[in-house]
């Protein structure tokens, strides 16, 4: 058994899987050496900071809709503490009356109760179709493809292909076409609006829109197995000339290797047959890798170093995800970084 | 002394609901909340598009209502048998609950030989949804006839060796009533796994 | 030693019969009264077993990307959390005080089937017992199922979850099943057939007639919930495919099946503790309850509409927006019978005497903690609302709020209410109000922050996080309270353990109260009248016993 804290600055030992419980193999994962915490991870999502028209309409519906529990809370409370005080036990306090119920009584806190519900009941119906407009007469623009544990985007106009990251232009909503590729996961991006369970047998689509540049954190909100926690992803909402250019250069191929280690790298990302997984849609397309924020979906902030620590060994990270440890030495792992960060 | 009642003396029996038909009717009722999920879901599946073998293609209504008869006609000899034990009569208690369980074994050799012959087609329970659906609703109404039939078979063998007033009325008529049970299921399930497929 | 006696005509001697009680009267025993206290042992160690797996999530999810545990392992623990919290602890604890207080409080000698009763305590025993061997199994990827307590598919199916943990999931749940399933029929039988005279339908106690609609739902609900087990087990060990979307099932199928059984089962979880608390509050308010009849009228309404809002739990699969409205109105709808008995149970405390006693405190806490939860239920009753929040912390929230600071507070106020009437002893007060006021602090601290947790978008089933602003602060404000919940349960089992033995001695009717099982000796004998129930002429009858010039029956002529 350990209890571990993350390592702190400079933490120098690797400390090995710790005491194996009945047969399993990690029941303790090790604290890794050097690795920066996962970012970008400064900003939070909030249900109540919509950046959408989508989200805001919820959310004024959620303000409301707490105020009016709020105020029930709080006549519920008083009466309660109220009653507790001026009819407690205490000598000199008249006999308990005992009364039976009131008609009259049991009429007001039904109705009352239905009328309040039948107002909040048209708030959501209003709601409703203004956070989640319809969807099936308009033609997808983004084709997202959820896996056991990370996320394949497609742009169906342009066929540009991505994981994990998904950058939209600023203020155009744009209709996003849901599949799985295994079992039920969920989108949810907070600041955007609603979430979305996608359903191996039951396409779903969604509506994303952002009203302003940011990046935008997004989870998967349905439990799908070992890694659900590290199944995040990043809606990026670009200024149009910047989304504009970032769709070029990923519609475009990357550069060649140039350096002998960028040679190398590419030579072993052939011959170890790493397309085998990451151009069949096994695991996700590395054709511009290096130009996203994180990697493994979200576990691990993209820098050079990290991404060596991966391939050195994806368990030390996401145990469980569906990459081997190919057992790579340093020089390999080395080409291999100097390779995949030209692939921009 | 305030008067007191002695708890054994609740309301005289002939007031109170008899406690077996309470209990047994109860179990009945989430049996058949059991059988009706898998009804629909049954249902659910049939109504949709799919491939392989299906009900019209892989049933024979006809040869399979010849030993569903025979379970009808059970129900008419087990509440015969009833009427009989009410009336204390050996003979005609062992007579028509011999009859009952014949008929029931019947049903049952009915349907084995159904499921052998859908199995040298191909068709079982992992084959498609038609196989899964078909064989879970059937086989566990079949599984349930065959729990009756050994209950119908101990009161066949008490009657038989004479102790007929060991068995108490409420204990026949529970017996009694899952037996109805598993017969009116038969009829829903006949209805819509064999006969459906005919008319739509 | 018992004296019993032999009839002059049957030679009229008399014999000793030994009163010493080994393991052997436990185990065969058919007493309805053994096997609820064998219920409410079973649940208590379930519930320290469950415990212990709450605070080692708790240490997991206290800091941000920790190592603790691996996520398989964490994922097989919040599994079994939350599966022994529903169907080892909550169900039997309500169903083991079911089986003691029923009979007592109709006048009845036992239950109607005291041998179907053994049965389903020993399936329920048997069932617990396979689904904890799954930890037993474990190999590299087998072990205890690691699907969350409703098992989607198609994660619980074989491809991604190939392990023997599901199968003893299912299995295990079928087991316990059968003893939910017995109780429920028993307790229908005999409070329709087994009432002394008297005791007509509208004069039960409340806790009978909630127990009563509880199982009416029971009978319902179980048989729904055996059907997807079984389909579901038919697709792992025979290939089947009622939820494989690949060949033609349908991964929602499993969704709907599971809800039809699982909504009502919540509130199988919480209508006896509403049944608890309609008895503990007017005996120390020293009035009667206030609107019997909308109280047991809202009971059944509560019933009715629990078997239609099912698919409120699957908002988020985008069944179209008529489908979700509809369970959105009729999720509303529930509401409302709720909030009258929070209502009732409010204004019984007017005008009344109110008794600080560790029961009174914790019916109290329930009615501002159940409130809460209720309240947090309706907002995820607003559909859009929902689907922002469903599947984070908010939930929850919610659900801890309901269960825990609504029925297990309501279980704590009947343990100290009953603990006499069982044993015979009182537990000790002064601990008890320790106990009631750590539990308070422990419990808001563990939950009310996950509230905000979930607004922030934290996902539920997350074996960790990255360290967002505030998340880190507010998982470890929630671990902290865990902790003092957990030592608050510790003394409240040292209390049961020391006033068993030294406790103050109890008498029958140490409170004051009502129903008839306060006619009797603490501990009943085990034909519970030993000396006949008193007449029935009232909701009180003790009541009216002592107070004959102003019976409840006169009391409510004379109001009109």
């Amino acid at each position: 058994m350990c209890l571990q804290f993350p390592a702190p600055e400079g933490y120098a030992s690797r400390v090995r899987d710790g005491i194996s419980l009945v047969g399993y193999d990690a029941f303790c994962t090790p604290p890794v050496v050097g690795v920066a915490m996962p970012g970008p991870y400064t900003a939070n999502a909030f249900t109540l900071a919509p950046v959408s028209p989508q989200a805001d309409a919820i959310s004024q519906l959620f303000v409301g809709t707490l105020i009016f529990l709020g105020a029930i809370l709080a006549l519920v409370t008083f009466l309660v503490i109220f009653a507790v005080i001026r009819y407690r036990d205490r000598p000199g306090a008249p006999e308990a009356q005992q009364k039976f119920g009131s008609r009259k009584l049991e009429l007001l806190w039904t109705v009352v109760p239905i009328l309040s519900l039948v107002v909040l009941a048209g708030f959501m119906v209003r709601t409703m179709a203004v956070c989640d407009p319809p969807t099936a007469d308009a033609k997808p623009d983004l084709r997202i493809v959820a896996h056991q544990w990370w996320w394949e985007i497609y742009y169906l106009k342009t066929g540009v292909v991505t994981a994990n990251e998904i950058h939209i232009p600023v203020g155009k909503r744009l209709l996003v076409d849901f599949r799985s590729a295994d079992v039920i996961h969920d989108f949810w991006a907070p600041d955007l609006g609603r979430k979305i369970d996608i359903v191996p047998g039951h396409p779903n689509r969604l509506w994303i829109e952002a009203d302003r540049v940011g990046t935008y954190l997004g989870v998967c909100a349905e439990f799908c197995g070992n890694e659900h926690a590290w199944m995040r992803f990043l809606v990026i909402a670009d200024p149009p000339e910047r989304f504009a250019a970032w769709m070029k250069e990923q519609g475009a191929a990357p550069p060649k290797p140039v350096t002998a280690d960028e040679q190398l790298g590419a030579k072993i990302y052939r011959e170890r047959i790493c397309t085998n997984c990451h151009m069949r849609s096994v695991g996700p397309d590395l054709t511009h890798i290096a130009s996203r924020r994180t990697l493994a979906a979200g576990a691990l902030e993209n820098t050079p170093a990290n991404l060596a620590a991966w391939l050195h060994d994806p368990d030390d990270f996401k145990p469980g995800s569906n990459m081997p440890n190919f057992k790579l030495s340093d020089e390999e792992v080395h080409a291999l970084v100097a390779y995949l960060e030209t692939q921009k | 002394m305030p008067d007191k009642t002695m708890p054994e003396k609740t309301l005289p029996e002939n007031t109170m609901p008899d406690r077996t038909k309470v209990g047994v009717g109860l179990f009945l009722l989430s049996e058949g909340n059991f059988f009706l999920i898998l009804l629909i879901t049954y249902v659910y599946f049939h109504s949709m598009p799919g491939d392989g073998p299906s009900a019209s293609s892989s049933l024979n209504p006809m040869h399979t209502l010849v030993f569903s008869i025979c379970l009808f006609l059970s129900s008419a000899t087990i509440h015969l048998a009833g009427r009989s034990f009410k009336l204390g009569k050996r003979r005609a208690v062992s007579g028509w609950l011999a009859l009952t369980v014949a008929l029931g074994a019947i049903f049952l050799c009915g349907q084995v030989r159904e499921y052998l012959g859908l199995f040298a087609h191909g068709v079982s329970i992992n084959t498609n949804l038609f196989g899964s659906t078909f064989f879970t609703l059937t086989g566990f109404h079949g599984l349930h006839v065959l729990i009756g039939l050994f209950a119908l078979a101990a009161l066949l063998g008490i009657a038989m060796s004479g102790r007929l007033g060991e068995i108490k009325p409420s204990g026949f008529e529970a017996v009694s009533m899952y037996w109805h049970f598993v017969d009116a299921v038969w009829v829903v399930i006949f209805t819509v796994v064999y006969l459906w497929p005919l008319v739509a | 030693m018992k004296e019993v006696a032999i009839p002059e005509a049957l030679g009229g001697e008399s014999f000793e019969l030994e009163a010493h009680e080994g393991w052997l009267d436990w185990v065969a025993s058919v007493d309805h009264k053994k096997i609820g206290l064998m219920y409410l042992f079973s649940s208590l160690i379930f519930f320290l077993v469950a415990g212990v797996l709450a605070l080692v999530m708790r240490i997991q999810l206290a800091i941000p990307d920790n190592h603790f545990l691996s996520p398989a392992m964490y994922n097989q623990i919040f599994t079994m959390h939350g599966t022994t919290m529903i169907f080892l602890v909550v169900v039997p604890a309500l169903v083991g005080f079911a089986n003691y207080l029923v009979p007592l409080m109709i006048g009845a000698r036992d239950m109607a089937f005291p041998r179907l009763n053994a049965l389903g305590f020993w399936a329920q025993a048997f069932g617990g017992l396979m689904l904890y061997f799954s930890f037993a199994t474990g190999a590299v990827n087998g072990g205890a199922p690691a699907i969350g307590w409703f098992g989607y598919a198609p994660l619980s199916e074989t491809a991604f979850s190939y392990g023997p943990g599901v199968n003893y999931w299912i299995l295990g749940l079928l087991g316990i099943g059968v003893g939910t399933l017995t109780a429920g029929i028993n307790l229908i039988a005999t409070v329709i057939c087994l009432r002394a005279p008297g005791m007509s339908i509208r004069r039960l106690p409340l806790f009978v007639w909630m127990t009563l609609v509880t199982a009416f739902l029971i009978v319902l609900v179980m048989p729904i919930l055996n059907a997807g087990l079984v389909m579901l087990l038919v697709d792992r060990l025979l290939n089947a495919h009622f939820f494989r979307a690949g060949s033609g099932g349908s991964a929602v199928l499993w969704q709907h099946v599971f809800w039809s059984f699982g909504h009502p089962e919540v509130y199988i979880m919480v209508l006896p503790a509403f049944g608890m608390i309609s008895e503990i509050v007017p005996v120390f308010s020293g009035k009667p309850i206030y609107g019997y009849d909308f109280v047991a009228a809202s009971t059944v309404a509560i019933a009715f509409l629990s078997l239609t809002v099912w698919a409120h739990h699957m908002f988020a699969v985008g069944l179209g927006h008529t489908f979700d409205l509809f369970f959105g109105f009729t999720s509303m709808a529930i509401a409302v019978p709720t909030g009258v008995k929070i209502f009732n149970w409010t204004a019984t405390m007017y005008q009344g005497r109110v008794r600080f006693t560790t029961s009174m405190m914790f019916a109290v806490g329930f009615l501002l903690m159940f409130t809460i939860g209720g309240l947090s239920g309706v907002a995820f009753a607003v559909v859009p609302i929902d689907w922002q929040l469903t599947d984070s912390y908010f939930v929850v929230a919610h659900f801890h709020y309901v269960l825990f600071g609504g029925t297990a507070f309501a279980v704590f106020g009947g343990a100290y209410y009953w603990f006499p009437k069982m044993s015979g002893r009182m537990l000790d007060e002064r601990w008890g109000k320790v106990h009631f006021w750590l539990t308070l602090i422990g419990f808001n601290l563990t939950f009310m922050v996950q509230h905000v947790l979930g607004m922030l978008g934290m996902p539920r089933r997350v074996f960790t996080y990255p360290p967002l602003p505030g998340w880190e602060a507010m998982n470890m404000i929630s671990t902290v309270g865990a902790f003092i919940l957990g030592f608050s349960v510790l003394i409240f089992i040292v209390n049961v353990v020391v006033s068993l033995r030294s406790g103050k001695v109890a008498g029958d009717n140490p409170w004051g109260a009502w129903t008839l099982e306060w006619a009797t000796t603490s501990p009943p004998p085990e034909e519970n009248f030993a000396h006949g129930v008193p007449p029935v002429r009232g909701r009180r009858p003790l009541w009216d016993l002592a107070h004959p010039d102003r019976t409840d029956e006169m009391m409510m002529k004379l109001a009109g």
